[in-house]
């Protein structure tokens, strides 16, 4: 038999099975979609960009040269435009991480693993910080510490109602945007180590106690241990979000590689694209590291099935409500007033003016924000319409129901073909990459995937800025991770077996999915469907660059709150937050997941 | 094995960078000098001067050639011109403000009077930031580009990435050109819709006053200004601040200071003496370069006008100032807290010396590729020519059309300088809205106003040492 024909034999065995074909052609797909803009962005830190730098060191309106990485590298501008803004992004990043697993590892260790009061409504009301917009956070942090004699600006509330007037270093910088990013992404430590905790094998530290071992010893050598793969996925998850944020050290006046990407893409736009270059390399190390801790995980085995119930710490009659108490309070700052505070802005007669408050006199509050139906510039509203008559508002939601919509269902059904072509094929190389390569979009930071896609979409031939067809590629390649991430873990849990039985009686492929596989899965599978809906329809960084606003809510939202008109992005955000909430209920009440799910009891 | 790979993929790496770095050329010697610029002053602007008409069209675009022809025309045969090249069509355009959506309706109301039957629908944009520039890239590189025109600010990028490229041509309204006593065809400056004003204002309610423009980088002075990084205009303010009329205003202004306050800043002056001739800039260079380092290395940034507008009419922005779009008062609502009677103009003070403000152009544009090009025109002379297509703007205080006859019939319209004055006309009940009018900010006033061909001269000279500097950071 010559070679061609066994070669071609072996193509069509390996084609004869679905996940194999899946494997080749996203394998195909995913390589475009990741390699294509990467190679974009790299063509343009070479390119002269004319009224630019780069024209103005070579002399040229045209051409490749390297000037902007020696200019960016060695110029008399390499502290100030990329070695400052670097180390304040990784300061920036760490303590993200910090934070959030800190604040979120806490907080589920307390729900999960002790006999705290009130575990339901904690549980529900601690993600609440990631379903806002992340930078609706800073700017409540604005409204509440800003103060004249600090900040230079007018009073925010704790200065006008108590006089108190925090420190520069609160109000401003590092400090106030790691704490917002780290509440914003503490309910990813929460979801990740609290399933942990709740499943985990409780004899390990039943024994540890039996042989007199102090709570700190069992807590440091045993507990902790056991979550440590969730602490890497943390990490994993938060690291490249956290460096990728623009809103957040923007607004709290932090320079970061992404606000001076932004700073400098006016007149140093090549080496604006060597920063999101950087930024992708972070995002590609991150991956790298987490393959070598993947390969030492062996002996995290956390699910055993061996034990029943976990053993739950008491924290005492009076002490499970103390503490429970102190979370209730806490959360009602980081999730409750944000909300009353959107709610009230709408009713103020200027953006931050209190006077309400001062006077109790009901004159100065005003609807005027929501129910203008005329084009009035005299009164606050710059020409706008209130939020109710307000087209740009609601044909921007419409947009973002789309672009979530469609990036959902693409995404969720990309990534769900992944997971399940890559756990039958497990063992092989090209699954491996394929795997890698669809979850190497998450890792890198989301302003320098929009970069990279503006690039590449903004030629004689394809000009795609603006369009909803660019967003949806982009939130799909972006979001594919959950799904694929979700799917992939859910899909290793089930027996070959069961397929194989259907297999056995020649029962088709698409029936197998759609009658065996995914209704066991359907829980992890929809919210592989779930958190692209909602992280998209909030999403700023990774769309600020491919549309302007009006076209969906958050950069509609982002445009508002950049030109103080607080009232309208406060009512933007409470659509959001109740938009998110009817979908997530919905979402429980038909299928049963949701974004908490199984951890809050 | 391993060796040999690296070894070559070393080699092949350093051939790569040997023959970008060739790429590079030498700074000081243009290899591929940009095509001239077209753009020039407005005649706002202080150095307009005329050239002779170029009398050859062979090389013009299609485009361009349309341009020449709308220049000789009247606003209605433009307009039928229009109507026949645009009826049932959709118009894109984009700027930098937002207005050009309110002002298109009526421009098809006014078409619909010369025929009833037109229609066009269209589509505003407003980018935000500075992503204007990048969309009009973009769209340049279409045969036929999706926007017909633009309403754009920033005259330093208009020239360099703008108008040297190709990518938006001028086009002059013969009405226009009449108006301002000029030549539509000899004209070189770009056409404005309107200058704006950015203006000194400080909060009121506590002790400090203001009544020299040294005074806003004095010592602990934060003044609240946005980001120059973000909006570049900003940063064009500060370019023409080191142009020999306003660094020679800066030196006038200084000398009025006390010998105390004079002490103060004498140093910083003398410091950049030096870095004034490296720059080649005139002889009061220095006092320009002075105010500009001060004000950087102190100005408290802000994301927009809006919020500084907001803080400093609050009762508890005491002592607080800025440098803001004078417009922005109008959309302030009287409360217990808040107030427009809480700030202070500074300009408008009895004694001030110096500086009032910037003064910056909202241009018009027909791009090169545009898809209606006689519409473009005929939508670009109706907002210039006539009050009504100026009336998206002309309602609001602080812009002024660079008509001087729409000026004047906008002011008999809306009565901009008595704006603050109460019902009964004669009590004053809110000072700082009495618009004192573009002749009054361009002179006694001291608004120094932007030059685009001056800005794109020292982007890279002046804007390369402001980016030097340390700029303030409250974090």
């Amino acid at each position: 038999m010559n070679q061609s024909a066994i070669w071609r034999n072996r193509v069509r065995t390996y084609f004869s099975k679905p996940h194999n074909v899946i494997l080749a052609l996203m394998g195909v797909v995913l390589t475009v979609t990741t390699v294509a803009p990467i190679i974009a962005i790299l063509e343009d830190t070479i390119k002269i960009h004319p009224g630019t730098i780069d024209q103005n060191l070579t002399g040229r309106v045209s051409g490749y040269t390297l000037v902007n990485y020696i200019d960016l590298f060695t110029g008399k501008m390499a502290k100030a435009n990329l070695w400052t803004p670097l180390l304040n992004t990784v300061y920036l990043a760490v303590g993200t991480c910090l934070v959030a697993i800190l604040f979120g590892g806490v907080f589920a260790f307390l729900i999960t693993r002790t006999n705290l009061a009130w575990r339901g409504y904690l549980s529900s009301i601690f993600i609440f910080p990631y379903i806002m917009p992340q930078w609706t956070l800073a700017v409540v942090w604005q409204n509440l510490f800003n103060s004249n004699a600090v900040t230079g600006t007018s009073n925010g509330l704790l200065a006008a109602l108590t006089g108190i007037e925090m420190p520069m270093w609160w109000c401003k910088g590092l400090f106030p945007s790691l704490v917002v990013l780290g509440l914003h992404y503490a309910p990813f430590a929460y979801i990740l180590i609290g399933g942990i905790f709740r499943n985990m094998d409780a004899n390990l530290e039943e024994a540890a106690t039996i042989l007199d071992t102090p709570k700190w010893k069992i807590m440091c050598r045993v507990t902790l241990p056991m979550v440590k793969p969730a602490i890497l996925s943390t990490i994993l998850l938060v690291f490249g979000s956290a460096m990728g944020s623009y809103p957040v050290p923007h607004y709290l006046g932090l320079t970061t590689l992404s606000t001076k990407y932004i700073s400098m893409n006016s007149n140093r736009t090549g080496e604006a694209s060597i920063l999101a270059i950087i930024m992708m390399i972070f995002g590609v190390a991150i991956m790298l590291m987490n393959q070598v801790s993947l390969r030492s995980r062996k002996s995290y085995t956390t699910v055993t099935g061996k034990s029943g119930q976990i053993s739950k710490i008491d924290l005492g009659r009076a002490g499970k409500y103390v503490i429970a108490l102190a979370l209730v309070v806490l959360t009602f700052f980081t999730s409750i007033f944000p909300i009353v505070s959107f709610a009230f802005e709408t009713f103020l007669p200027n953006p931050g003016d209190y006077s309400f408050l001062y006077t109790g006199d009901t004159s100065h509050l005003t609807t005027k924000w929501w129910t203008t139906s005329e084009n009035v510039s005299e009164n606050g509203l710059y020409g706008q319409m209130g939020i109710l008559h307000n087209d740009m508002i609601w044909r921007a939601f419409k947009g973002t129901i789309l672009v979530s919509v469609a990036c959902a269902l693409i995404a969720g059904t990309i990534g769900t073909l992944i997971g399940y072509a890559v756990a039958k094929s497990r063992r092989s190389k090209w699954a491996n990459y394929v795997n890698s390569v669809a979850f190497l979009p998450y890792l890198m930071p989301s302003i320098s995937v929009g970069v990279a896609f503006f690039i590449l979409f903004s030629n004689k031939y394809i000009n795609l800025f603006n369009t909803y067809t660019l967003l949806i590629i982009v939130g799909t390649v972006k979001y594919i991770p959950f799904a694929s991430r979700s799917s992939l873990n859910s899909m290793l849990q089930l027996s070959g077996e069961i397929e194989e039985a259907a297999i056995i009686q020649d029962i088709p492929w698409v029936k197998r999915m759609t009658h065996i596989i995914i209704p066991i899965q359907k829980s992890s599978i929809i919210s592989g469907y779930l958190l692209p809906f909602m992280t998209c329809l909030r999403e700023l960084s990774l769309f600020m660059l491919l549309c302007m606003q009006g076209f969906i809510l958050s950069t509609t939202l982002d445009y508002f709150d950049e030109m103080g008109l607080y009232a309208f992005s406060s009512g933007i955000n409470l659509i959001l937050i109740v938009t998110i909430l009817i979908c997530n209920t919905l979402v429980n009440k038909v299928t049963g997941a949701s974004l908490d799910k199984g951890i809050g009891g | 094995m391993t060796r040999k790979r690296l070894l070559a993929l070393t080699l092949a790496l350093a051939m790569m960078a040997t023959l970008l770095a060739g790429c590079g050329g030498d700074p000081k010697q243009p290899s591929d000098p940009a095509p001239p610029s077209s753009g020039q002053q407005t005649p706002n602007t202080p150095n307009d001067t005329p050239t002779p008409p170029a009398d050859n069209t062979a090389n013009l675009t299609a485009v361009q050639k349309i341009i020449a022809e709308a220049e000789g025309m009247t606003m209605e045969e433009l307009a039928k011109k229009a109507i026949e090249e645009s009826n049932g069509a959709t118009f894109y355009g984009v700027g930098n403000s937002s207005r050009g959506k309110s002002a298109l309706p009526l421009f098809i109301e006014y078409l619909q009077t010369i025929d009833p039957s037109y229609t066009l629908n269209y589509d505003w944009q407003q980018p935000k930031n500075n992503k204007i520039f990048d969309q009009l890239t973009a769209d340049s590189l279409k045969d036929t580009g999706t926007y017909a025109m633009t309403l754009i600010q920033d005259g330093n990028q208009i020239e360099s990435k703008m108008v040297q490229t190709g990518i938006l041509d001028t086009y002059i309204p013969k009405e226009w050109a009449d108006a301002n006593g000029v030549s539509a065809s000899s004209y070189t400056g770009y056409l404005a819709l309107q200058t704006l004003n950015k203006v000194f204002m400080y909060n009121n309610t506590g002790s400090k006053s203001y009544d020299n423009c040294w005074d806003f980088v004095a010592e602990g002075e934060h003044g609240l200004y946005m980001d120059i990084d973000s909006e570049i205009v900003g940063k064009n303010f500060l370019y023409m601040l080191t142009e020999d009329k306003y660094a020679g205003w800066m030196k006038e202004a200084f000398d009025a200071l006390s010998a105390d306050e004079q002490a103060y800043f004498q140093p910083t002056i003398t410091a950049m003496k030096s870095e004034a001739e490296d720059l080649g800039l005139g002889a009061n260079g220095a006092y320009a370069l002075a105010w500009i380092k001060l004000w950087v290395e102190s100005y408290n940034a802000q994301t927009d006008d809006g919020p500084i507008c907001n803080t400093l009419v609050a009762k508890s922005a005491r002592d607080q100032f800025g440098l803001l779009v004078y417009s922005k008062l109008r959309s302030v609502e009287e409360s217990a807290e808040v107030s427009v009677n809480n700030i202070n103009v500074a300009a408008y003070d009895d004694g001030y010396t110096g500086i009032g403000g910037y003064g910056y152009c909202h241009y018009l544009f027909v791009t090169d590729n545009s898809p209606l090009p006689w519409t473009a025109c005929a939508f670009i002379a109706y907002m210039t020519c006539t009050v009504d297509g100026f009336s998206a703007w002309g309602k609001d205080m602080g812009g002024y059309s660079s008509n001087p006859a729409v000026a004047a019939e906008n002011e008999a319209t809306y009565h901009h300088q008595t704006g603050g004055m109460a019902e009964d006309g004669t009590t004053v009940a809110f000072a700082a809205k009495n618009d004192a009018g573009y002749d009054w900010w361009t002179t006694d006033g001291k608004l120094v106003l932007e030059d685009p061909t001056y800005c794109a001269s020292v982007a890279f000279t002046v804007g390369s040492w402001i980016e030097m500097l340390d700029k303030y950071s409250a974090g």
